[in-house]
């Protein structure tokens, strides 16, 4: 075996992927988390529906229905999307305390790749139990319910619904991710995340029914503002991490 | 090839690594001594480009560390005391990871992981989730994946911290099986036995400072006032003390041992073992006298290390 001159590591993009898929799969193959989010992604919206919206529909107006489905849509979608913070939570500071953190720090990779794949890789798992979440969900309101129910759900806000759990799940991602390279214990990260993002959740719930409300354009703004500000706290979290502070904490 | 000179890091008012200046050719071993706490983890850490110098400048593999550590981390290997592998993922999928990391072009990486794997012995197991490894069985896929993209640089954490006494000697049996003609290793270790049979040079660091830096020989033979020697006969000669007396370079003979039917033993130091030796065993051998053995006893590693380390560095 000889030393040979190195190679090129890949760009940023490419560097992301590698690190979010990689966590993307750890996450998925943790039994406990697999297991809680197939809850939060079948049995939820299936109990949800049997003993929360079919009564409900049963004693609402035609007409207020449609708004009370989009809701829940939204709420179906969230609950797997919780598990975002849990394994955010784990990216830093349970890879810390396993001892698995230092090959990759000490690999090209630069804090961006390595900030933006560990947030990546925290989303997409609860993304896709999330579209299960939803998709049972629909599904169920369409069998238990009926098609004209499905259909009485407005366009706008289903949609805007529907695009809020992948901004929600963003926002809680990179907060809990922020935390969690910052602090030395995952128990520390999950808290801290908890703490910080319980009232951000609390005033999303109630903007989400108001929103049907605003109309429109205040629904695309919403969203729009939310992804800004997803995008805006990604750049600035990955910016002022820095490898050495999480060095320092090995 | 490294080059370090004047290193300095400062964490806060806490002072870790102070003017360290070193120089790792390619193809040789620089083992890094000292207690805990020296400044051994964080001097490797700054010349892997893990860690910015607070001052100093250091060159690794031809790359700046300070301006270009991301091009450093790219064309070295670290190993640490702790592995560091994802016990969910098989060693096969776990080098494919860091493979495309490094940039391993996707047609050799295969080729690469089954080169390793069979070297390290790792085939068997190669897609077994390393959850039930054993620690050698770890630190031989962190060696995997610390060669994985071909680094000319080495950087070996104590390596075989926490291991068994034969997965310690199979992992420095990988080590020396790492040095070639272009790749410079760096091993930090507590073992100085470790230390002297690996390492071409030994740089000792007290309180973030190098206190001694030499080869293995010279630092014993520098800690040593005079090397002891003992020549053994298989009879007892009278005039053997004049003999030895009369030899140049000779200083303090004696009889060690009473003289017997067995044999005797003489003991004699001297400065300069090289010369004085040969000059010996021929003055004894023309004096018709039959050499059982000659034995050179001088400091140890450890020795050297405990006065090292002992030994207040200079402001």
């Amino acid at each position: 075996m000889t030393a040979l001159s190195a190679r090129r590591p890949p760009g940023e993009a490419r560097m992301s992927w590698l690190i979010a898929r990689r966590a993307a799969i750890e996450s998925l193959r943790d039994r406990l988390t697999s297991l809680m989010s197939l809850f939060f992604a079948v049995v939820l919206p299936l109990g949800l529906l049997v003993f929360v919206v079919q009564p409900a529909a049963a004693r609402s107006a035609e007409s207020a229905i449609g708004g009370m489905l989009a809701f829940y849509l939204l709420v179906v979608g969230l609950m797997p999307a919780i598990s975002a913070v849990g394994i955010a939570a784990g990216q830093f500071a349970g890879e810390k305390e396993r001892g698995t953190l230092t090959p990759l720090l000490a690999s090209p990779a630069s804090n961006l790749a390595i900030f933006g794949g560990k947030v990546l890789g925290a989303i997409l798992p609860p993304l896709a139990y999330a579209v299960l979440g939803e998709t049972v969900y629909l599904v169920g309101v369409a069998v238990l319910l009926g098609l004209a129910r499905l259909q009485s759900i407005p366009v706008a806000t289903g949609f805007a619904m529907l695009v809020m759990v992948p901004a929600v799940t963003a926002f809680a991602a990179i907060v809990a991710s922020l935390i969690s390279s910052r602090v030395r214990t995952f128990n520390a990260a999950q808290q801290l995340a908890g703490l910080v993002l319980m009232p951000v959740w609390g005033v999303l719930l109630t903007v989400a029914i108001k929103l049907p409300d605003w109309g429109t354009g205040a629904l695309m703004g919403a969203i729009t503002g939310l992804v800004l500000v997803d995008a805006a706290l990604l750049v600035a979290a990955a910016a002022t991490w820095r490898r050495e502070e999480v060095l320092s904490q090995i | 090839m490294i080059q370090a000179r004047g290193l300095r890091r400062q964490f806060g008012r806490l002072v870790a690594v102070e003017d360290v200046s070193l120089c790792v050719p390619a193809g040789t071993i620089l083992a890094l001594l000292g207690p805990n706490g020296a400044g051994k983890t964080t001097t490797v850490r700054m010349l892997a480009g893990l860690l910015a110098p607070t001052t100093g400048e250091a060159t690794v593999a031809g790359y700046d560390v300070r301006s270009d550590p991301a091009a450093v981390r790219a064309h070295v290997g670290l190993v640490t005391d702790s592995p560091g592998l994802h016990d969910q993922m098989t060693p096969a999928a776990y080098l494919e990871f860091f493979g495309q990391v490094y940039g391993v072009e996707p047609r050799c990486l295969q080729d690469r992981i089954a080169e390793l794997l069979d070297l390290f012995d790792l085939k068997a197991v190669a897609r077994t989730r390393m959850a039930g490894f054993s620690r050698g069985m770890q630190q031989k896929v962190a060696l995997a994946r610390a060669l994985l993209h071909e680094p000319s640089v080495v950087f070996l954490d104590e390596p075989t911290a926490g291991l068994d006494p034969l997965a310690a000697r199979m992992v420095r049996d990988l080590i020396v099986g790492l040095k070639s003609g272009s790749r410079s290793i760096v091993l930090c270790t507590h073992d100085l036995d470790e230390a002297e049979r690996l390492a071409d040079t030994v740089a000792i660091l007290r309180r973030g400072r190098i206190v001694a830096s030499d080869t293995p020989a010279a630092l014993r033979a520098a800690a040593s006032h005079a090397s002891l020697i003992r020549v053994s006969l298989t009879a007892h000669r009278p005039d053997g003390l004049a003999i030895l007396a009369a030899t140049e370079g000779v200083l303090d003979p004696r009889l060690e041992t009473s003289p017997s039917a067995a044999g005797a033993v003489f003991e004699y130091r001297t400065l300069d073992p090289e010369r004085t030796n040969p000059r010996v065993i021929a003055a004894l051998v023309s004096a018709g006298v039959d050499i059982v053995s000659v034995t050179c006893t001088t400091a140890s590693l450890e020795d050297v290390f405990a006065l090292a380390v002992a030994t207040e560095p200079a402001a």
